[in-house]
């Protein structure tokens, strides 16, 4: 090793600053490298959802350049356990993130309730957080938000639009398509549950009626049971609010044993990922869904993400891949513009979160995105989606500007 | 009307399932009073074990007459040899030496020896959901205003010759005699010239080929399986043994019938989310009126 760079140091030298040249390398990579904490589920069946909203952050961070001669790479910490998102181990890793001093932002989670577990941790610890995902309503607004929080200083922020709206997007869009009876089911969980009570409350406003609205248990199989009673009930369509391992694929798949064959599927994006079709084959068909995020293949300004996304990683970006890239480039302006303004010194936590606090029409892949006071993005895109013969298709987008 | 017995025909056929694992479970604890917590994972097996059976004979659809049956006798046959070799296995790796230790060492062990066959598993099939070829044709009769699946008589029909076929054995074969004598005095027992291991070996052979036989019928029934499937499906199991009396091949079987039938009617007449409550309180109540289960005989205390 020594040997080498003695040979190499005038090729080199060009290529270096004049700090890298009179530090041995293995030390400055030490101490100049900046982590971006990343905590998502990317293995187990939410590994389809997790994996490319990794990939995302990843590229970005890949192509990041430090300001005074910093670096950035990514800390990349999985929260699923015996292939689930689970809020213990969310918790655990946000703790891992919150020792480690080079770690001054974290992208994720993915799940509400993972969120809910992590916010009070990562808000006492003052350390940023921006989620691509968590659409539950209650984590940045109102009663429940404040109990998870006991540090004055918003710290949680999130890139995508919350359940109130997606709830209230299902409903309009499910209303347009004709349907007007519905049985709803959930996982019980943040996230699902919440999407559900806002799709029952804004289908009946917009004039549907709700045959029924059931919670599943985590872990279960059968679900003959409760669709033998919601089929008895003669609905137009199901509602799942759920994630595809929380049970939003085997139900949709047990409705044929249930005689419900040709009764159309409804979700939001927890079942947008592609195990959903792997779980469901045949039954895929004739679901809709809705997504918290624009669809990036129909947008102008990520054309280049997807371009780049395809290069690195050989495969389309996810539903929630430019979110986590566009939350990775907010994360890294704000941690330079702090270096910047310091000095080129290794900035702190509370300077990183009061820039990403103040990030206003940041131009990302996913249009120009800003935060609100509660940590919301001002920048709120719904699409829709319908499975036909086994593939998703990008039906319509709604945008909500708050 | 027609709800209820929908339901009843739904409770049934979850309860088939549940009464082909808590076969094994009574027979295990009968024999040497242990607690199998493999046995969930060994149903788990057996979905994979005839996945791959399937995988590997091509079928990929329905199919009809004799290839129907040819792959169905290779599938179930290949699930319940699989599982039937890895239960002797397990038994003599990992319990047979903790025979005569403390109570808690192989109920540990069987922890233990769960969670490695859920890793396994997962290492082999991958942590999601695996889709499970329906072979069988699924047509429905329909009486009155019931529908009944192909799939859900075979899973009932299926649980019902199994345990008459095993308590025939128990009562009528030498190596079932040899197992009820075990059962009641090891000590004696291979004092009349009876090799206990053999035994024991042969319990496991067969509780963990019934395993295979319900983990195939898991598959074919819900058309998909993953890794840890047998965690939830093994712990209302084994609820079933206790319910039906543990140790008891006929009461494992009410058990399994009676728990899945509980979970349908409360799933249509109170709630989906309040089966287990509903189960876990029958349970209770069960054992507080009759403390060795339905059909539990009262033996005298072994511990």
């Amino acid at each position: 090793m020594k040997r080498f760079s003695f040979a190499k140091t005038m090729a080199v030298a060009g290529a270096l600053s004049l700090a890298a040249s009179l530090v041995p390398t293995s030390a400055l990579s030490q101490a100049n490298a900046i982590k971006i904490g990343i905590d998502l589920p990317v293995s187990g069946a939410d590994a389809s959802d997790g994996i490319p909203t990794r990939n995302g952050a990843v590229l970005a961070i890949e192509e990041a350049k430090g300001a005074s001669g910093f670096s950035f790479v990514a800390d990349d910490l999985d929260d699923a356990v015996q292939g689930k998102h689970n809020p213990a181990q969310g918790a655990q890793n946000v703790k891992t993130f919150i020792a480690d001093p080079a770690v001054l932002a974290i992208v994720g989670p993915f799940n509400s309730n993972v969120a809910k577990a992590e916010i009070p941790l990562t808000n006492d610890a003052g350390l940023v957080q921006i989620s691509p995902s968590n659409t539950n309503p209650g984590l940045t607004k109102g009663p429940d938000a404040a109990k998870l929080r006991t540090n004055p200083v918003n710290n949680y922020f999130r890139v995508c639009t919350t359940d109130d709206k997606q709830g209230g997007a299902g409903a309009q869009f499910a209303r347009k398509l004709g349907y007007s009876k519905v049985f709803i089911i959930d996982d019980n969980e943040t996230y699902g549950k919440g999407l559900a009570d806002v799709f029952e409350a804004d289908f009946k406003a917009d004039g549907g009626t709700v045959l029924g609205h059931e919670h599943i248990t985590s872990g279960q199989q059968d679900f003959k049971a409760l669709l033998t009673k919601a089929a008895s009930l003669g609905p137009d369509f199901i509602y799942f609010g759920g994630t595809t391992s929380s049970g939003g694929g085997l139900v949709r798949k047990q409705m044929e044993d249930a005689g419900m064959k040709n009764v159309a599927y409804f979700g939001g994006d927890g079942i947008s990922d592609a195990e959903f079709i792997t779980v469901t084959g045949d039954m895929a068909n004739n679901t809709y869904y809705t997504v918290a995020a624009p669809e990036t293949s129909k947008l102008a300004s990520a054309a280049t993400f997807v371009a780049d996304y395809k290069k690195r990683f050989g495969s389309d970006p996810g539903p929630y891949s430019a979110n986590a890239y566009a939350i990775a480039q907010i994360e890294i302006a704000a941690i330079n513009k702090a270096i910047t303004a310091d000095g080129g010194k290794m900035p702190t936590r509370a300077q990183v979160l009061a820039n990403v606090a103040a990030t206003k029409d940041f131009p990302t892949p996913i249009g120009k995105v800003g935060f609100d006071a509660n940590g919301d993005t001002t920048n709120g895109i719904l699409s829709l989606y319908a499975i036909k013969d086994g593939k998703s298709e990008f039906i319509n987008q709604i945008s909500f500007k708050d | 009307m027609d709800v209820f017995f929908q339901q009843l025909i739904n409770g049934l056929s979850l309860g088939g399932i549940y009464a082909l694992i808590a076969l094994g479970y009574t027979m295990v604890y009968g024999i040497i009073e242990l607690i199998n917590f493999a046995h969930g994972d060994i149903y788990t097996l057996g979905t994979f074990v005839s996945l791959a059976v399937l995988t590997g004979l091509g079928v990929s659809g329905e199919l009809h007459g004799w290839p129907l049956l040819g792959v169905l006798v290779l599938s179930i046959f290949g699930a319940m040899l699989a599982c039937g070799i890895a239960g002797v296995v397990i038994e003599r790796l990992a319990y047979r030496r903790l025979r005569n230790a403390p109570r808690l060492a192989p109920l540990i062990t069987a922890i233990g020896v769960s969670f490695i066959l859920e890793n396994i598993m997962q290492l082999w099939q991958g942590p999601s959901p695996v889709p499970f070829p329906s072979v069988i044709p699924n047509p429905s009769f329909q009486i009155g205003g019931v529908q009944i699946a192909t799939k859900q008589i075979l899973v009932v029909a299926l649980a019902v010759v199994m345990m008459v076929g095993l308590q025939f054995f128990v009562y009528n074969t030498r190596l079932g005699k040899a197992m009820r004598a075990t059962a009641q005095d090891r000590d004696a027992a291979q004092l009349m010239g009876i090799n206990i291991n053999t035994t024991i070996a042969a319990t496991f052979l067969i509780g963990s080929a019934l395993a295979g036989a319900a983990g195939f019928v898991s598959g074919v029934y819900y058309g998909t399986t993953w890794f840890f499937n047998g965690f939830s499906a093994g712990l209302k199991a084994f609820t079933a043994a206790v319910l039906g009396g543990i140790g008891n091949l006929a009461g494992a079987m009410l058990g399994g019938f009676l728990i899945g039938v509980i979970e349908a009617m409360t799933a249509q007449y109170i709630s989906d989310q309040w089966t287990n409550v509903v189960v876990f309180s029958v349970l209770v109540l069960v054992l507080i009126f009759r403390p060795s289960g339905l059909l539990g005989e009262s033996l005298p205390e072994k511990v």
